[in-house]
């Protein structure tokens, strides 16, 4: 269950921390491609519009994604960690500074 | 500039701030009402809901910049200006994903709360004096930014503009606190997003654009003019590795921007703490996405009515002075006012919590909660003051450009943060060393130190672009060489992590009492990345164009 819990804890940073930089850095596909640079897009050329898309509402989708997904992780967290044994007195006072 | 471009009644512009003052002074008496703790003054009593916090995180990070500064640099620099701006927006998403949930769970006032316990008081001080340096440069140029200002609308000399402007913004945030800070930010973020959106869509109108009822998006029917005007507006102009070198100075650098991260740390869970970000990107997309509609305008304008705008960071209100009424172009220098007050407001609570919180908690860590607060209180004023007297006659390294000072954020203190959180091996020694070594290094290869030792040349060296893509990889690979080499020397043995240490990591990613040894720790991946970042660190060297 825990090696289960880590590897998607690692997985969903990765994966979103990715999806963040494609979404935040899009210009730079249209120059590593540039045969990208063609057509239009509600009148603007595309490499002008889509970076700007992606950074308003593929910012938004991609953080939406990740909470909905980081939100159901922390609950499957939450669920196993209840289910650990009864800390110790040490443990205890060590862990009153967390939540 | 042109006579006929200045505010044709100051009383007006004199009027729209006076209120505005007004409001936020009020937001801070309620205020400091509710603030009894240092819980309550570094982190608003870790209470404030999505909406609000997502309000006041994209004001927080939208500065005096977005109405002034960047419009001038689209104007200047046209299309490639805007891909820069673009990617701030993941800023704030990637900071709560990589470790603003994680410190939040350990109720952290600043990024430094967890320096501290991660790798003990020797780094925490180096780290909270690299904060401290870039914190005092963003807030004088938003100090600076807010005189202007005022001088443009009252039409008062520069230092009396920033006597009264500085006295007032920094006496409500004082009284305010945390909570004063974020119900502001919240509310100057609306003023700031009408401020910049509405206005353009009766300019849009007059200049002839269709899609007036929707600036951000809507005017692509100008693109043809603008084509005929300008062939070259569009064009991305440089090669990919300019491109590149945004993501180490400009993406790494600001999610360890202390005033950020504080602003994820006050939610009231890990949970909330997520959606404040999903409203985040949506609020700050529609202010970003006016600046560039503001910025393609400043174009259209000088290109298609032969007008000339001398002074580029007053397009917006030059813009406003032609097209609208005065009362319009009063309200938008109004929601200019309002960013520069949202941003230093953020820049003065991390001073705070950086020196009342983390540098206090080391030098007299039995002081009572109570008197703790009123060093607090006393560090956010003498940051603000600080920030006055240098903007009288600024010092011109410290105001050459904030956008530099986000490399050296990214060289100095981001890795130590994400090691930290992520990497159970990140040593306390090779913390220092290597945050010390390419720091320092960073300031010397800038054009602004010793010119004929710098690395690129022109706005990319200048904004720290070309020196970030050599010191950043740089200490990421030194760091994690580093921990590893020292780990293994008995002589090193002090500086190694410790099991509490350890501990502190497990605990912060939620886990609990339940300690894994193996886990965060391996060798492998950070061996990876040590190889990947000094592949970017040569590439950082070649000559750039």
């Amino acid at each position: 269950m825990k090696e289960k819990l880590y590897k998607k804890e690692i997985t969903l940073t990765i994966v979103f921390s990715v999806l963040l930089l494609l979404v935040g850095h899009s210009a730079s596909i249209f120059v590593l491609f540039p045969g990208l640079q063609q057509g239009t897009l509600w009148g603007f050329p595309v490499q002008y519009i889509i970076p700007i898309l992606l950074g308003w509402f593929g910012v938004a989708a991609v953080s939406l994604v990740m909470t909905i997904m980081c939100n159901k992780f922390d609950d499957e967290m939450e669920e196993y960690v209840s289910l650990l044994p009864p800390e110790t007195e040490t443990e205890t006072q060590t862990e009153k500074i967390y939540e | 500039m042109p006579a006929e471009y200045a505010l044709s009644n100051v009383w007006i512009g004199l009027g729209i701030v006076f209120i505005l003052f007004v409001i936020f002074y009020g937001v801070g008496f309620m205020a400091s009402r509710k603030t009894s703790s240092d819980e309550d003054f570094y982190a608003a009593g870790f209470s404030i809901g999505p909406v609000t916090n997502g309000l006041g995180m994209a004001a927080t990070w939208a500065s005096l910049a977005t109405f002034l500064g960047v419009i001038a640099l689209i104007l200047k620099l046209q299309v490639p200006f805007v891909y820069l701006w673009i990617q701030w927006a993941i800023s704030i998403p990637l900071l709560t994903l990589l470790y603003g949930t994680s410190l939040r769970r350990m109720k952290a006032f600043t990024p430094a709360t967890f320096i501290k316990q991660r790798y003990g008081k020797p780094a925490t001080i180096v780290i909270v004096c690299w904060m401290i340096l870039i914190m005092i440069m963003y807030a004088l140029g938003q100090m600076i930014g807010l005189g202007r200002a005022f001088e443009l609308l009252f039409g008062v000399p520069y230092n009396t503009a920033i006597i009264v402007a500085g006295v007032a913004t920094v006496g409500f945030i004082t009284i305010g606190g945390m909570y004063g800070a974020t119900y502001n930010a919240a509310f100057q973020m609306v003023v700031m997003t009408i401020a910049m959106v509405v206005p353009m869509g009766a300019i849009m109108k007059i200049m002839g654009s269709s899609g007036w009822w929707f600036p951000p998006l809507a005017y692509g029917d100008m693109v043809p003019e603008m084509i005929k005007n300008i062939p070259t507006f569009f064009d991305m102009k440089y090669d990919f590795r300019w491109y590149f070198a945004l993501i180490p100075a400009f993406t790494l650098g600001p999610i360890a921007l202390p005033h950020l991260a504080m602003k994820v740390f006050t939610s009231s869970s890990v949970k909330s703490a997520r959606w404040a970000v999903v409203w985040f990107a949506l609020f700050l997309g529609l202010l970003f996405s006016g600046t560039y509609v503001v910025g393609f305008a400043g174009n259209f304008f000088t290109a298609t009515t032969g007008n000339v705008i001398a002074k580029a960071d007053q397009t917006l209100l030059i813009l406003n002075v032609f097209y609208n009424p005065t009362l319009v172009a009063a309200f938008v220098m109004g929601g200019a006012v309002a960013a520069g007050l949202s941003t230093i407001g953020g820049n003065l609570m991390a001073i705070a919590g950086l020196v009342g919180a983390d540098l206090l908690g080391i030098i007299a860590p039995d002081m009572e909660t109570s008197k703790k607060m009123k060093w607090g209180y006393a560090a956010l004023l003498t940051g603000g003051a600080v920030a006055i007297i240098m903007a009288f006659r600024p010092p011109k390294f410290l105001v050459t450009s904030i956008l530099w000072a986000f490399g050296l954020l990214a060289t100095t203190a981001t890795p130590a943060i994400l090691l930290g959180v992520w990497w159970k091996e990140a040593n306390k020694l090779a913390l220092i060393v290597s945050s010390l070594f390419c720091g320092f290094l960073f300031i010397l290869i800038s054009p602004h130190v010793i010119p004929s030792i710098c690395v690129g040349k022109g706005l990319v060296a200048a904004l720290g672009m070309s020196g970030g893509m050599v010191t950043i990889p740089l200490s990421f690979a030194m760091f994690i060489i580093l921990s590893i080499v020292f780990n293994r020397i008995s002589l090193l043995k002090a500086y190694a992590p410790t099991l509490v240490d350890k501990k502190v990591i497990d605990r912060i990613h939620g886990w609990g009492t339940d300690y894994e040894e193996t886990r965060y720790n391996g060798i492998t991946s950070p061996l990876i990345i040590s190889a990947i970042c000094l592949a970017i660190f040569f590439w950082g060297l070649q000559p750039w164009t």
